[in-house]
């Protein structure tokens, strides 16, 4: 017999009693059902954290060129740790420090592109205004540190930017394609980001953030396809961002919505530019930002020629450790000051990880439960299959003397048990999804059935019918023929 | 040289704290072709004998040649082999799976030759097999949809179907009635005679040791008698004589 002649023999035979086999397989469809759906709902709950989480940019990395702390101050240990971002954010107006570093940023300040192409040219004016960063460095990071997302070079600079008669003061970012995926609350009000193409043609295009875009053009405008005029020269509007998130709000002054979008090919063109102000990174978890800054100093160091006593000409932070400083959302600020014994010894990186950990926790708590009934439903399986064997010792008695062998036997019954948690397990699989669904629908929680944990659940019911039909299998296949055939 | 060679074969059991000597030193050749129907009382041995004709149990000693290969020291695997091909078991009740139909049944011998045949063909042959017993239109019947005379022609066809040099038949006429009973020594008959098949019966009924051309009989785990039967009763004679059952002339 083939084994798919055996399995169809099973299949026939579990058919035959039908309702015995329908309740025996119950209780392996339960416990699937209950596994994956448990599992299901427990990522969501993780998956719903982290989102916040990378929504909020705590899983972003700033990369910094200079480095203004340097002077005798601190060792210099890359990471900054978020009391040093606390004083550095004091001084802006809410803005990323990184521009906090730089006076002739203000925007109330007269100055032009000049002095910045001087600060981003080759010659440094001191260790504070190291112009250290190249577009190499950020590719090393891409290719050579995991844990990365995305990678973004900048060049930050400020810019007139005009639209008939209408001027407006603002930042501009030189950036790659990748900056739009790095900023996880930004939508598109209208068009697009510039594209990989643009990028790499040096293409006169901006995307305008909504200060920008309603100063222009006002707030009900298209304005894609339009032409703006940044230093005398005419980019052409791709698309306007908007914020999502409750964390970033648009307001005169913002760094990401006060601002326009320039690829950083374009701005390195127009300024005769090689420097970098920044590189952003995102980490692919937020649980990872603190590795993936310190492998990120010790590529840089190792890139720069920095030896072992001397600072850093860079300073790497993360998101995590600036966001206390910015205004995050309430509840969270509620949940730092409320379970922190001191606030200046928990990061959000610390915050997101004990999230991270409780809904772990709960996920394995709930699938244990869950293996429990998986259990049951398996001594379920081993008594309905010893019991089939004692009924059916006559059969088992005549196919002998028909000239099965032991093992005939033996994989004839373990089949039955094996199809009977399979079917139980694949039935357990639909009922999860429509039950996590259901979860969805009526009560707006996130959950995730992911394949592994279908493909883990029918493994795992194959396992159970193994496990509990082997011994059934066994008692079947050492029956003696003489005595089975004569067995009433 | 004889299909069936036995020599000084022996069978004890023990049972509680007592040696019970099921077969004390029996010899026996049976040849290719013979009809041989084995008698004695209940006790007497010859279940025992069956089951080592069979190849079910192994003799404590002594040898037993099945087709020119020892057999009594094989082990149970090999032996399950032995019987799939060598042996086509009768059995007294029959012995049909439940809630199968006859032609499944009669496939069962086929399952287990190593998948000698597809799916398909070994559905041919049990056809094949059951319209050789007179049941071509009963094929999908269930056992309890069969009578007892039937069943019993279900199985041997099923007994016939690895083409077996022997067929072993433990009381094949105990659960039937006369006619019926007639009915299937024919068919043993028949297949002695026209296929050359060695048949042996087990009995305790003389009358229905009687169609064998030769009859042993055992007592107290020896051959008492071992004699040639020139007048063998022949069953389609005798069937030509006895009237139609009303049930068959419809």
């Amino acid at each position: 017999m083939t084994l798919s002649e055996t399995v169809h023999l099973a299949t026939r035979t579990l058919r035959r009693n039908a309702l015995r086999s329908a309740l025996t397989l119950v209780g392996i469809t339960i416990g699937v059902g209950a596994v994956v759906t448990m599992v299901a709902v427990g990522n969501g709950a993780r998956a719903s954290i982290e989102d916040q989480v990378v929504a909020a940019g705590m899983n972003v990395i700033t990369v910094v060129a200079g480095n203004y702390k340097m002077k005798g101050e601190d060792g210099g240990g890359g990471v900054v740790d978020h009391n040093a971002s606390l004083e550095t954010g004091k001084k802006g107006s809410g803005a990323r420090p990184l521009f906090v570093r730089h006076p002739e940023d203000d925007p109330m300040e007269k100055h032009d592109h000049p002095t910045a192409r001087q600060r981003l040219g080759d010659s440094a004016a001191g260790l504070g205004a190291a112009a250290t960063l190249t577009r190499a460095d950020a590719d090393a990071i891409r290719q050579g540190v995991s844990g990365i997302q995305y990678v973004s070079a900048g060049v930050h600079e400020s810019a007139r930017v005009l639209y008939g008669d209408r001027r407006w003061f603002t930042r501009l970012h030189g950036g790659e394609t990748d900056l739009q995926r790095i900023r996880r609350s930004w939508t598109f009000k209208y068009g697009r980001f510039f594209s990989d193409r643009e990028f790499n043609n040096t293409a006169l295009v901006t995307v305008l953030g909504t200060v920008a875009h309603e100063k222009l053009f006002g707030r009900e405008t298209d304005p894609t396809g339009r032409e703006v005029r940044i230093w005398n020269q005419p980019f052409t509007v791709v698309g306007v961002i908007a914020s999502t998130n409750w964390a970033t709000t648009g307001a005169v002054g913002d760094d990401q919505f006060d601002a326009v979008y320039v690829p950083l090919t374009t701005v390195h063109r127009l300024l005769n530019l090689s420097k970098l102000n920044s590189i952003t990174v995102t980490s692919r978890s937020a649980g990872e930002t603190t590795k993936v800054s310190r492998a990120i100093t010790e590529l840089l160091r190792k890139r720069h020629g920095i030896g072992e006593a001397a600072p850093d000409d860079f300073v790497v932070q993360t998101q995590a450790s600036l966001a206390l400083g910015k205004g995050v959302s309430p509840q969270v600020a509620r949940a730092i000051t409320g379970n922190a014994p001191g606030l200046e010894q928990l990061t959000l990186e610390q915050l997101s990880h004990t999230l991270e950990r409780a809904s772990r926790t709960m996920t394995v708590l709930l699938a244990s439960v869950a293996g429990v009934s998986l259990l049951v439903g398996g001594i379920g399986i081993m008594n309905i299959m010893l019991l089939s064997v004692t009924e059916r010792t006559k059969e088992i008695g005549l196919r002998m003397a028909l000239g099965a062998r032991s093992r005939d036997v033996m994989l004839q019954f373990l089949t039955e048990a094996v199809t009977l948690s399979l079917i139980g397990g694949v039935i357990g699989v639909l009922l999860a999804l429509a039950a996590s669904g259901g979860v969805k629908q009526v009560l707006r929680w996130s959950a995730v059935v992911s394949p592994e944990a279908v493909v883990l659940a029918v493994v795992v019911a194959a396992a159970v019918g193994v496990f509990f039909g082997i011994y059934p299998a066994r008692q079947a296949a050492q029956l003696d023929p003489i005595d089975a055939l004569r067995y009433e | 040289m004889a299909l069936i060679q036995i020599k000084d074969l022996t069978k004890t059991y023990v049972v509680g704290d007592q040696h019970v000597h099921a077969l004390r030193k029996v010899s026996l050749d049976i040849k290719s072709g013979e009809f041989v129907t084995i008698v004695g009382p209940s006790g007497s041995g010859k279940s025992t004998f069956m089951h080592i004709l069979g190849c079910l149990d192994r003799p404590n000693s002594g040898s037993y040649i099945l087709n020119g290969r020892d057999v009594s020291k094989l082990s149970k695997d090999e032996l399950a082999r032995v019987r799939n091909s060598t042996i086509g078991f009768v059995f007294q009740s029959f012995n049909l799976l439940p809630r199968t139909s006859a032609i499944e049944n009669v496939e069962l011998p086929l399952l287990y030759n190593g998948n000698k045949y597809t799916p398909a063909e070994r559905k041919k042959k049990a056809v094949a097999a059951l319209a050789a017993v007179g049941l071509a239109a009963r094929g999908h019947h269930h056992p309890n949809q069969l009578s007892g005379g039937q069943q019993q022609r279900v199985a041997i066809a099923r007994a016939l179907m690895s083409e077996p040099p022997i067929i072993l038949a433990d009381e094949p006429t105990g659960n039937l009635d006369t006619r019926t009973s007639i009915e299937v020594m024919e068919i043993f008959q028949q297949l002695q005679r026209d296929r050359g098949i060695t048949v042996i019966v087990i009995t305790h009924e003389h009358q229905i040791a009687e169609y064998g051309t030769r009859i042993i009989s055992f007592r107290d785990g020896r051959i008492v008698s071992d004699l040639p039967n020139s007048y063998a009763r022949l069953a389609a004679e005798e069937l030509e004589q006895l009237p139609v059952p009303a049930s068959e002339v419809a």
